[in-house]
């Protein structure tokens, strides 16, 4: 059994209790092993391993995007594998912002309309729900292209109004795969520094990455290897 | 987001809209054009009446002969118990017609159809005169050179009402003396010269006033008549004449014009179906084409309902936009079809909206299958992880 991580400030927002993860059925692929870990309001965590270590499929059972094959996904407390589709989305809305590699802005919407869409069927008017995308698009410097569409924004700028998607319902935790990786050395920084500026009390970032420069910008680093944690360690940041 | 996925793509979007638009138009061009044609076919038969009956002479006797009927049956037809009027016509030929003497080199020499004709023409046919009156018993007897004329004749030669004109049957003089109204059973007659039998014999080489046709008004059992008409011309010899009621045959080729008009609907109705393939056939490909855009909204929050009911509405929208053009462009052909053919143009509101909710409909079936393709893909093999 791996070692949960260490303790951290804040509510639990995510726990992972004895997960493992199967795929095929006459020939069993163990993507992830009896993995258990939580991850807490104001942590700041990277996921690191080299390919094939389970880092995606962490990433996709962390963000309940998947379901584990045996063991229990917590959010806030909630078992996710026992709510319905809906509800899990709901939950997965409320509580979980990502951010890609590519980062999968939909082509036709402005920047705003980008950002707008995570506000969609919430109960918010228009009004509301843009003047609360805009509110993110501040925060991360860009709310004077809130109008532009992502063909009129640089790899950094297009990132960016992903993490605004991300932030704009205020999520307990953002997971963030491989961030940097489609940018170039400056705007990997912009990004990066972004990042530990979203990082709050109430707010955990985990950053699943291959980049050992990211990874050690967290606090929390957790390596991965065949499925398995084979390290848990609290990172000192000078 | 519906409606934005339907207008980043304006090409694709007029492109499925094409098959329920072609199919709706077609479709409610085929009612209407129907629905009009049948119109006018009803205002036609009542204009006509349901009661007349046209009898043909057959073949005659020897050859070289035209057929004619001999003026003794024209007696016996009148009086069969249910006829009410007959008149017997006969068209005579190589007469040519001018509206005045030299008058050869101003206006072109045309085969005008000079009729001789029984005295009650106009009441057996149920016409009027626009002017003067018909022919009548003197000019038959005294063999007064009159005639009366067709009223698209009085105006191609310019016959003003009540002005004293004669023309020229192959330079003899005839005082016009009436001018008759349209005949809608028999359009050529707006053309001809009318003249009495008298007239035929003495000044066109008749042998008989033998009619070659008859005309009989029969109000009750007209489809009786028009069988014993036949037996009582020729008295049981062999026919000497065939007999129809012309509504009929227009109703016979209404039959034929509706069968046509059926298989109109059929293909419109293909046309629908086809469309709706068409649209089940684009909507898959936009899905896995948007695959990205359907992982993220799914990693947002957005359920596997949402997504469905977003591709679902932006079929809905195509039905929608395409019956409502459908629907205009059916309606404008109708409307050519009716201007060209002079019909009233007939068409229903309601079935209209009844054939574009059809379209609705159709494309709605026809995006269940992309919009559960798009709810059932997973974000985890769209968003490309690691």
């Amino acid at each position: 059994m791996n070692p949960s991580g260490p303790g951290g400030a804040g509510e639990v927002i995510l726990a992972l209790e004895g997960v493992s993860r199967i795929y095929g059925e006459e020939v069993e692929v163990r993507a992830m092993d009896d993995v258990s870990m939580e991850i807490r309001a104001g942590e700041f965590v990277s996921i690191v391993g080299p390919s094939g270590s389970g880092k995606s499929t962490m990433l996709g059972l962390l963000g309940i995007l998947d379901l584990p094959t045996h063991g229990v996904i917590r959010v806030r407390g909630v078992d996710a594998a026992g709510l319905s589709d809906a509800e899990r989305s709901r939950l997965r809305g409320d509580a979980i912002g990502f951010v890609f590699q590519q980062f999968h802005l939909i082509p036709h919407l402005t920047a705003l309309g980008n950002v707008e869409t995570a506000l969609l069927y919430r109960g918010l008017s228009s009004r509301q729900r843009r003047g609360r995308a805009m509110e993110a698009l501040e925060q991360v410097g860009l709310g004077a292209r809130h109008d532009h569409r992502p063909v009129q924004l640089s790899g950094g700028e297009q990132q960016r109004v992903a993490i605004a998607r991300a932030i704009t319902t205020q999520p307990g935790v953002v997971l963030a795969d491989e961030p940097t990786g489609a940018l170039d050395s400056k705007n990997a920084e912009n990004v990066l520094q972004i990042f530990h500026d979203l990082q709050t009390p109430d707010r955990a970032i985990c950053i699943v990455t291959h980049d050992l420069h990211v990874a050690g910008s967290a606090r929390r680093k957790i390596s991965m290897l065949d499925g398995h944690i084979v390290a848990d360690e609290q990172l000192v940041r000078s | 987001m519906a409606v934005s996925g339907l207008t980043s793509r304006k090409v694709r979007t007029l492109l499925i809209m094409l098959g329920p638009v072609l199919g709706v138009a077609a479709i409610v061009a085929a009612i209407g054009i129907n629905e009009s044609s049948k119109g006018h076919l009803k205002a036609k038969l009542q204009e006509l009446g349901t009661d007349l009956i046209v009898v043909n002479a057959s073949a005659g006797f020897g050859f070289g002969q035209d057929p004619v009927i001999e003026a003794a049956a024209v007696g016996r037809v009148g009086r069969l118990p249910d006829v009410v009027a007959v008149t017997g016509t006969r068209q005579m030929s190589d007469i040519v017609t001018v509206p005045f003497a030299g008058a050869e080199d101003y206006y072109r020499a045309f085969p005008v159809p000079v009729i001789a004709t029984g005295l009650d023409l106009p009441s057996t046919l149920e016409v009027p005169l626009v002017s003067g009156r018909f022919l009548n018993e003197f000019d038959e007897s005294s063999g007064a050179r009159v005639a009366v004329i067709g009223r698209d004749l009085a105006d191609e030669y310019g016959y003003l009402r009540g002005e004293p004109r004669t023309i020229e049957l192959n330079g003899l003089q005839y005082g016009v003396v009436g001018v008759l109204d349209y005949v809608l059973l028999e359009p050529s007659m707006d053309s001809a010269v009318f003249v009495t039998f008298r007239i035929a014999v003495d000044d066109w080489g008749l042998d008989a006033p033998d009619p070659s046709r008859l005309y009989v008004r029969a109000p009750v059992n007209t489809r009786l008549v028009a069988q014993e008409i036949p037996v009582v011309v020729s008295l049981g010899g062999p026919d000497g004449a065939n007999a129809s009621v012309p509504t009929d045959l227009l109703d016979a080729q209404s039959q034929v014009d509706e069968s046509l008009n059926n298989l109109t609907k059929m293909m419109g109705g293909l046309a629908l179906i086809v469309g709706g393939v068409g649209i089940a056939n684009v909507m898959s490909i936009s899905v896995i084409q948007r695959s990205s855009e359907i992982g993220i909204r799914r990693a947002l929050g957005h359920s596997r309902g949402t997504i469905a009911i977003q591709f679902l509405f932006e079929a809905l929208v195509v039905g929608v936009l395409g019956g409502i053009v459908g629907a205009g462009v059916g309606a404008g052909v109708v409307w050519g079809v009716a201007e060209q053919r002079g019909y009233t143009m007939v068409l229903s509101i309601v079935g209209l909206a009844g054939w574009a909710l059809v379209s609705v409909g159709v494309a709605v079936v026809a995006g269940l299958y992309p919009s559960t393709k798009a709810a059932r893909l997973e974000p985890l093999e769209t968003l490309r992880l690691g």
